[in-house]
């Protein structure tokens, strides 16, 4: 690696004018488009598409790439304040966000989702720089094999989601992998449980489900008394910035979980295939598990924030390293990205590295620099941001569940949604109201469509023998290691609090 | 004098409504002239998510299409699911007034070919306003494969395993109909790889061979990772003269019809369409707009630095086109049946 070269390109991109100016457009506009439910940044890179037509290559794609690199920290605005989330990555930081806010906390979730959005969106890019030299195995070590077993050990963690329950959270975690199964069959092409609708061949859509069992639930308790929420002081509060900057401490309190999620998030970005939205929630899954006391997330736990976004960020650093090299779009943004890049005339392949390696370090430092300077804005916005989360029920939730539904229909333009809405919100009150844990419902939904489509693939090109390849017996044994960690733990406790088994 | 004025302005709206209605629903009469689409809105849907190869030709068309109608807007409507089957049911649902068409894939053919679920459409009563591209169906193998020349592959003694995305979807059918034409080439076909997925399971080794869209690769070829072993088209004789092409080592006539329809397919890429019966006056404009827009040097230049081929075809020309691809023999359909089904 030449530092030269790697350390002279972030010394041009901070010290070039038009350059900063540009990521400053760029970082406010990701930002809100992913904050809009249903909006999603893909949307806003391909509305802005069209205007880095004819730019210089390095400017146009520091443009676009600082668009999309912070289309996560945004998206987690309104999955915190509002338990609405702004696109499927930020699904899973809905869980203790908008617990923490319902307590009060909201200037401090916002704080940390921001800092760990930064923190993860900087270790990514720096993961990328650091794996430059040996990406290529890298990348092709992964399989559908692997895939699957991932998909696996991310649902061994309904275990721990459940909370004390967890004969409830299996029974709504297998129910959420049958909900999984709706759509066309991967292996046969025909329709299952779809009854005839076509809206149903592309299965449950994740943002519906996420808004019908956390954002309908909530403003259904909250219309009729049942919100925990202390409006008589806070009526016209602002979040102090002393509250912030707490969140952004907590992201460092928690240091090692913090730089964990980050690389496995870069990882997961690292390998297409596997979806950003598995990779927010296998981390939270591993926040919860590798937790001290598990039993606080699901109510507002700080770190319940911290691992989903910083895996978002670092995510999309993983995910330009393919795109790059081998013109294999790691994420579907990257997709666009790519198209993009074709279009400036860059050309992506193995030979990048020897004739364009400004070009490759200057975008890492762009993925870099747009995080950090989108972390600068948004906690200037904070105060104002946070007077929202104050709003009185009765004005709060027509203006939630509006946003709620128009999330749903936009998020795959079906209004059919909004049917699917009302039946799946039905459920998740009746959850909210039995304390039936709803997080390995949502797992199920996640991660159950890339171990069914993985496992077909991993049969058809090995046959069972797929479990004895090297990184699937690693695998293997850290399935093993979680469910035995769990057993042990509860046995722990139940030995520790006697009459508590 | 307010009541006055009150009166005039509603009548002034009525009259402007009844304008409005009048010139969609007298279609053929009234409205022949070239500035029917002035003031008005076209939307144009594509039946995928923003982003990927649809869209972006898409927005392209849509942008210039707009410039070569004076006066008219034309809006973006992404109506994805179902494998494109949403996006053309809607198209072919819309009122036929010219104000709304769209694209959507033409592999939607082997859907009515095979009477198969969700299909709510007749691609032979569509409107056509054009088409774009080609859309040369090629074999793509891995450098890597033990496989140098697709005579190596007809010699193999072991099934070939080849990459598509979901079964029945237009790549699926193409791979399975190559199985069918080649009785000794065993191709054995692994659903579930969309796009880059395909590419990287053959980079790592696991998968030979996929089915696809010539353009598609080009990022793969240059890279040094694939090469084309065949194709199914003779318009790509000119642009690929020493890849060898499927109906010359095709021994059946079976065989051959079936590899027309992949010929067909190949020839119409990237079509726009509208629903049954517009007005043959609308759609001339309309086809005429097409036509320069995608004529036009500045759609051209930015095509080829997207990289998106741009072929120009009348819709007159489509129309037949899928007249004739939709035309099979039963005995061809229970091919496409059996071809559909196998794995």
């Amino acid at each position: 690696m030449n530092i030269d070269i790697a350390f002279g390109t972030l010394f041009t991109l901070l010290t070039d004018p038009y350059l900063i100016f540009l990521m400053l457009i760029a970082v406010p506009l990701g930002a809100f488009f992913g904050a809009m439910p249903g909006l999603g940044g893909k949307l806003g890179v391909v509305l802005l598409i069209p205007f880095v037509f004819g730019m210089e290559p390095i400017a146009g794609a520091v443009l676009l790439l600082s668009m999309h690199a912070v289309v996560h920290t945004g998206g987690s605005i309104p999955s915190i304040l509002f338990g609405i989330p702004g696109d499927g990555t930020s699904t899973a930081v809905v869980l203790d966000g908008y617990e923490m806010t319902r307590n009060g906390e909201g200037g401090r979730a916002l704080g940390a989702s921001f800092g760990a959005s930064g923190i993860g969106g900087v270790l990514g890019a720096v993961f990328l720089g650091l794996l430059l030299p040996v990406l290529r195995p890298i990348v092709l070590a992964f399989s559908p094999a692997e895939f699957f077993l991932l998909a696996i050990l991310g649902i061994t963690f309904i275990a721990t989601l459940s909370g004390k329950n967890v004969v409830k959270g299996l029974v709504l975690g297998l129910l959420g992998l049958m909900v999984a199964f709706v759509g066309l069959d991967p292996s046969t092409g025909g329709p299952r449980y779809t009854f005839g609708h076509l809206f149903l061949w592309d299965g449950i859509d994740i943002i519906t489900a996420v808004l019908a069992m956390y954002a309908i639930p909530e403003m259904i308790a909250l219309g009729s008394g049942q919100g925990v929420v202390d409006y008589s002081d806070s009526a016209n509060k602002k979040y102090k910035i002393s509250e912030v900057w707490d969140g952004i401490i907590d992201v460092f309190r928690h240091w090692g979980l913090s730089l964990r999620t980050s690389l496995v998030g870069a990882v997961i970005g690292l390998i297409p295939g596997l979806g950003g939205d598995a990779a927010s929630w296998i981390c939270y899954g591993h926040a919860v598990q590798s937790s001290k006391t598990p039993e606080r997330f699901g109510k507002g736990a700080v770190e319940g924030v911290i691992a989903p976004e910083t895996a978002n960020n670092s995510k999309e650093g993983g995910a330009l390293l393919p795109t790059l090299f081998f013109a294999v779009p790691g994420s579907s943004g990257m997709a666009l990205l790519l198209g993009a890049f074709l279009m400036l005339g860059i050309q992506p392949g193995p030979t990048i590295v020897t004739e364009n390696i400004d070009l490759v370090w200057m975008l890492i430092w762009a993925l870099a620099v747009s995080n950090v300077l989108c972390v600068v804005i948004l906690l200037g916005l904070t105060p104002w941001l946070g007077s929202l989360a104050n709003v009185r029920p009765p004005l709060l939730i027509p203006f939630v569940l509006v946003f709620a539904l128009l999330g749903s229909y936009l998020s795959s333009a079906a209004w059919e949604n909004l049917i699917l809405i009302f039946f799946l919100g039905c459920l998740g009150y009746m959850c909210r109201r039995h304390s039936w844990p709803r997080p390995p419902f949502v797992i199920g939904v996640v991660l159950g469509p890339v171990a069914e489509d993985s496992l077909h693939k991993a049969l058809a090109l090995w046959g069972p023998s797929f479990f004895l390849r090297p990184i699937s017996l690693i695998l293997i044994a850290m399935i093993i290691g979680s469910i035995a960690f769990y057993i042990w733990r509860t046995r722990r406790e139940s030995v520790e609090v006697p009459g508590n088994a | 004098m307010l009541k006055r004025m009150l009166a005039v302005a509603v009548g002034v709206l009525f009259l402007a409504g009844c304008q409005d209605n009048s010139g969609v629903a007298g279609g053929a009469g009234s409205a022949a002239d070239e500035n029917y689409f002035s003031g008005r809105t076209i939307t144009y849907i594509i039946a995928t998510d923003p982003g990927g190869g649809y869209d972006a030709y898409g927005r392209m068309i849509a942008r210039y299409m707009q410039e070569h109608l004076p006066g008219a807007r034309i809006i973006i409507r992404n109506v994805p699911g179902a494998g494109h089957i949403v996006g053309a049911n809607t198209i072919y649902a819309s009122r036929p007034d010219g104000l709304t068409i769209g694209m959507f894939n033409t592999g939607l053919i082997y859907n009515q070919l095979l009477g198969l679920d969700g299909v709510q459409f007749d691609l032979t009563r569509m409107s056509w306003v054009g088409k774009a591209s080609n859309e040369i169906r090629v074999m793509l193998v891995a450098t890597n494969s033990p496989y140098k020349s697709f005579e190596d592959m007809l010699a193999a003694d072991e099934p070939v395993k080849f990459a598509a995305s979901g079964v029945g979807s237009a790549a699926y059918l193409d791979t399975r109909i190559l199985d069918t034409v080649y009785p000794e080439f065993d191709i054995e076909t692994i659903s579930g790889f969309a796009g880059a997925e395909g590419e990287l399971s053959m980079m790592r080794g696991e998968l030979v061979a996929q089915v696809g869209i010539d353009s598609s690769y080009h990022q793969f070829v240059a890279n040094g990772n694939g090469y084309f072993a065949l194709t199914m088209s003779q318009l790509a004789a000119e642009l690929y003269p020493d890849v060898p092409v499927a109906q010359d080592y095709a021994t059946t006539e079976d065989g051959r019809e079936l590899l027309s329809i992949l010929e067909a397919l190949s020839d119409l890429g990237r079509l726009t369409a509208g629903p049954p019966d517009i007005p043959t006056d609308i759609l001339a404009v309309l086809r005429e707009a097409h036509s320069n827009a995608l004529n036009d040097p500045d759609l051209l230049a930015e095509a080829m630095q997207i990289h998106v081929p741009i072929t120009e075809g009348s819709g007159e020309y489509v129309e037949q086109r899928i007249i004739e691809a939709l035309d099979q023999p039963p005995e061809i359909i229970s091919l496409l049946e059996q071809a559909a089904t196998s794995h």
